[in-house]
């Protein structure tokens, strides 16, 4: 047995509510470092509203509040003290549809680092290359780095995305939201075999429509249904003995 | 009884386009009118020389000068102004009763006849404030005029900016004002330009807020605190105190190509911007 691993992200009691209504009630997780968590349930069941919550991007809601505590490394995030703009840098997003930002693909990459304060071209262009690379994208765009983002297919754009947010250098973090949602097989394998590899420096939380995709590559997986977190666990036991029936009944396709 | 679709098509194509083509006819008669009794008094010397005789003879220059000093003045106050508030109203507020409140309000400055913004201008910068009839005294009441434009149209382009932009921005780290500088403005700079654009038409025609606020002076403005006399007050005098017919309809036919002028201009603009967007 290897020693269980460090805990980077401890979830306690967290609720969520959108004006009245409650969007996500009681979770309590504790995330493991240098691992990738799925998460899976259908449609309404919180899981966007659990991710989006973990680099406080809900915070641009209106009318939403949070309460319990979320522990990045120890410290709670929502802490008034807590510089929310750090937070983002240090947890990225990568969004359900591929967002390039009308720049050309260099500007893309470097938006984060320039936002940081990097301006050695240098050390950018380096980001850039090594970003990409990581994304599984360099080969096909290094000869047109200044071309627009927006020229890109969906599936490249997607991998972009992706390097944007490798691209910066607090990163310790990377939130999914069903990243592969609107993309071809193809370039759904790249974008799964990419974070097989980041995992080794980068703790994962992977939201997915597509609980096969969770069964590929995630090492544990929590199940979310009507805004609460119904179980959390291996994801060999998840998809086969899980304790819950509704658990079972979601991932062998009964219901969802 | 119902009419068969081809008739109704055959009707509605008349109608249609009679009503277009009545649009088009008067419009085009009016440029050609003016046009057509005013080019031939325009030239190289009458655009270059100083009036004489209070227009009877000579040129236009200073007043084509003031023609353009003035919106330009104009719009140098009204720009950074408006699209200040504009980004205040929507990046910067939650949709309240007060923000509402504001848009009626400048909505309804939007409304008003020039010719109250002339009065305003009078009482306010050249008498209360004792500036007199100046350059500055016109260009902060166009600059008022011409406000509610700016800020309605630099709203309506930030607004059209998608809110996945803004969501990027931050999630990558950004504060609002640095997500307004590297994301909004920079997308909504097609839509502020055409705002400019066409507040700048505006006021290049403006006669009425002009004429009680900077005067009717036709010799070279030296400094903002002197007087200056514009294309269309210039026209208006000509004609009205019947100095030259003949003068006053040149005036108008290079009032009307400027104006003209600037609209292309700011269609080239915005084809610049948007191609350089999708490159």
């Amino acid at each position: 047995m290897t020693p269980a691993p460090a805990v980077k992200i401890s979830v306690r009691d967290f609720r969520v509510f959108h004006g009245q209504a409650r969007a996500l009630g009681g979770v309590t997780i504790d995330i493991p470092a240098r691992q990738i968590m799925g998460v899976i349930g259908p449609a309404g069941s919180g899981k966007t509203t659990f991710l989006r919550a973990l680099n406080r991007l809900n915070d641009l809601t209106p009318d939403t509040r949070a309460e319990g505590q979320v522990l990045l490394d120890g410290k709670d995030i929502y802490h008034a003290s807590h510089d929310v703009v750090a937070l983002r840098k240090r947890v990225g997003m990568l969004f359900a549809l591929p967002v390039a930002l009308p720049m050309s693909i260099y500007e893309n990459v470097v938006y984060g680092p320039r936002l940081s304060g990097i301006r050695s071209r240098k050390r950018l262009d380096e980001i850039v290359e090594r970003s990409l690379t990581s994304a599984f994208l360099w080969d096909e765009v290094k000869d047109r780095l200044a071309m627009s983002g927006l020229r890109l297919s969906g599936g490249q754009q997607q991998r972009l995305c992706l390097a944007r947010v490798l691209a910066m250098e607090e990163l310790e973090v990377i939130l999914l939201d069903e990243p592969c949602s609107g993309l071809d097989p193809i370039s759904t394998a790249k974008i799964e075999e990419a974070l097989t590899i980041l995992k080794a420096k980068y703790t994962i939380i992977l939201v997915t429509n597509n609980t096969k995709q969770a069964a590929r590559v995630a090492d544990r997986t929590a199940f979310f249904l009507m805004g609460e977190m119904v179980e959390e666990g291996s994801t060999v036991k998840i998809f086969t003995t899980p304790n819950d029936k509704r658990t079972n009944d979601y991932v062998t396709g009964r219901f969802g | 009884m119902r009419i068969p679709p081809r008739i109704t098509q055959a009707l509605a194509v008349t109608i249609l386009g009679s009503a277009t083509l009545l649009t088009v006819a008067v419009l085009l008669f009016i440029i050609l009118f003016v046009l057509g009794k005013g080019l031939p008094g325009v030239s190289l010397e009458f655009l270059f020389s100083a009036p004489r005789d209070m227009g009877r003879e000579g040129g236009i220059f200073p007043i084509l000068v003031g023609t353009f000093l003035l919106p330009l003045m104009a719009i140098v106050i009204a720009l950074p102004l408006g699209v200040g508030t504009a980004i205040y109203l929507t990046e910067y507020t939650r949709e309240t009763r007060l923000t509402q409140a504001l848009r009626f309000g400048t909505d309804c400055l939007a409304g008003i006849p020039s010719i109250i913004f002339g009065l305003f201008g009078f009482i306010f910068f050249v008498v209360m404030l004792k500036m007199g009839w100046c350059l500055l005294s016109g260009g902060l009441t166009l600059a008022i005029m011409i406000l509610p434009t700016i800020i309605r149209t630099a709203e309506e382009a930030i607004r059209a900016v998608p809110n996945s932009y803004r969501e990027v921005s931050y999630s990558l780290g950004a504060t609002r004002w640095e997500t307004v500088l590297k994301v909004v403005l920079p997308n909504a700079l097609p839509g502020i330009v055409t705002g400019v654009m066409l507040s700048l038409g505006r006021s290049i025609g403006e006669t009425a807020a002009v004429i009680f606020t900077a005067g009717s002076a036709l010799r070279m403005p030296a400094s903002a605190f002197d007087s200056v006399r514009t294309m269309s007050v210039h026209f208006y005098i000509l004609a009205r105190e019947g100095i030259s017919n003949e003068k006053a309809y040149a005036t108008a036919a290079v009032l009307i190509i400027s104006v003209l002028l600037v609209n292309l201009a700011a269609y080239g603009m915005m084809h610049y911007f948007m191609a350089r967007r999708a490159r």
